[in-house]
């Protein structure tokens, strides 16, 4: 599938073919995604256990439902726990150093190994890494870069994705996870019961809603042109609702046997 | 329709049900089996409609109208009891539990019951 139209194509899938198993070999290709995504101090934030629900023991299975969670657990065949490690600081030192040694940071920007000791190091992110509020901040943002890679990663491979909260204590029991790992988000994976379009693309608000030239107050003006050419390549869709999306979920719920 | 389901169809949160789930033009013998699934259940319970539905709400120090985590949770075990008392299995028994689950979630109870992936 073409960048744009990966994009474009992605929705938050609530209906997964419960008994069609998604192939490790796609999980890998979106554990890559999230592994090679941006990261700032080339540290390593981004964790996450793979969870396929068909070799989980029953009552394991019985025990990571909550009442807000079954139909999801039921339906999609694969979850990924995503969690941020708190102890990325750790490395940083020694990472920042490595990315000096490779040459993506250099000294034409100012960057050495006794800049990364001395200054960058022991006067910014030692004492910034020590505010707990800071540091938790920092890890949620990179690893929401990393969730959205291997979610789109997802939809590449024809996959359906949907992000769902989770019982964080319920999790850490059943998955075992270190201490010093922070809950971010379950990711369902499956391929979509419904049609991946899933009923048109969401609701939003122009880009000059969001996006500002030069200050705030001054919004980006959108060139209709390119608009245009996003529609022609697939990244701007058919807006929610389309046609008979509601029959569609009516058949859905009929078919598992859900509430309408 | 009976003097029963007639009485219990015009109570404001099955009227709120049927109205947000779009059920007022399915034929009227699904109508009619919906209610008299409710009315079973409200029957088994002692309760009305209504107040299955206020069962598993509960008002905050606020003021706001929140989930009972506890009174849902009661209500997922009653849902249960009632649909093996009626002798359903397999699909039916989902279907049925589901159903009125639908009742509660367009009343504003998030709560989530079994899939039928068979």
């Amino acid at each position: 599938m073409e960048f744009k139209q990966v994009i474009g194509s992605r929705r938050s899938i609530r209906y997964f073919e419960p008994n069609r198993p998604v192939e490790d070999e796609k999980i890998q290709v979106m554990l890559e995604a999230a592994n090679r995504s941006s990261r700032s101090i080339n540290a390593d934030y981004i964790k996450a256990v793979v969870v396929l629900r068909d070799e989980l023991e029953p009552g394991v299975l019985e025990q990571l439902k909550t009442p807000t969670t079954q139909v999801s657990t039921d339906l999609a065949p694969v979850y990924i726990f995503f969690y941020g490690d708190m102890s990325y600081g750790d490395r940083a030192q020694e990472s920042l150093k490595e990315l000096v040694d490779v040459g993506a940071i250099n000294a034409s920007h100012g960057w050495s190994h006794a800049y990364v000791d001395e200054v960058v190091y022991a006067q910014v992110l030692r004492p910034l890494l020590s505010d707990p509020t800071v540091a938790g901040w920092m890890c949620t943002v990179e690893c929401g870069l990393a969730i959205n890679q291997a979610m789109l990663a997802g939809v590449d491979e024809g996959l359906g994705v949907c992000l769902h909260a989770f019982n964080i204590p319920l999790a850490k029991e059943v998955l075992k996870v270190p201490d010093h790992w922070i809950p971010m988000w379950m990711l369902l994976v499956g391929y979509p019961a419904e049609s991946p379009d899933a009923g048109g693309q969401r609701p939003r608000r122009p880009l000059s809603d969001h996006f500002f030239r030069g200050q705030y107050g001054n919004p980006w003006q959108e060139i209709p042109e390119v608009t245009e050419r996003l529609r022609r390549e697939g990244m701007i869709q058919a807006p929610a609702p389309l046609p008979n999306r509601r029959e569609e979920i009516r058949e859905l719920a009929r078919r598992f046997g859900l509430p309408e | 329709m009976s003097e029963e389901l007639d009485g219990l169809a015009a109570s404001p949160t099955v009227r709120r049900w049927f109205e947000s789930a779009g059920y007022d033009s399915d034929p009227p013998e699904e109508q009619e089996a919906r209610l008299a699934l409710l009315a079973a259940f409200c029957q088994r319970e002692g309760k009305s409609p209504d107040e299955l539905v206020a069962g598993c709400l509960r008002t905050t120090k606020l003021g706001d109208t929140a989930i009972s985590a506890k009174g849902r949770t009661a209500m997922q075990a009653a849902i249960e009891d009632f649909v093996a008392s009626t002798g359903r299995a397999g699909r039916d028994a989902v279907v049925a539990g589901n159903a009125l689950r639908g009742f509660l979630i367009h009343n504003g109870v998030f709560i989530q019951g079994p899939v039928w992936t068979g």
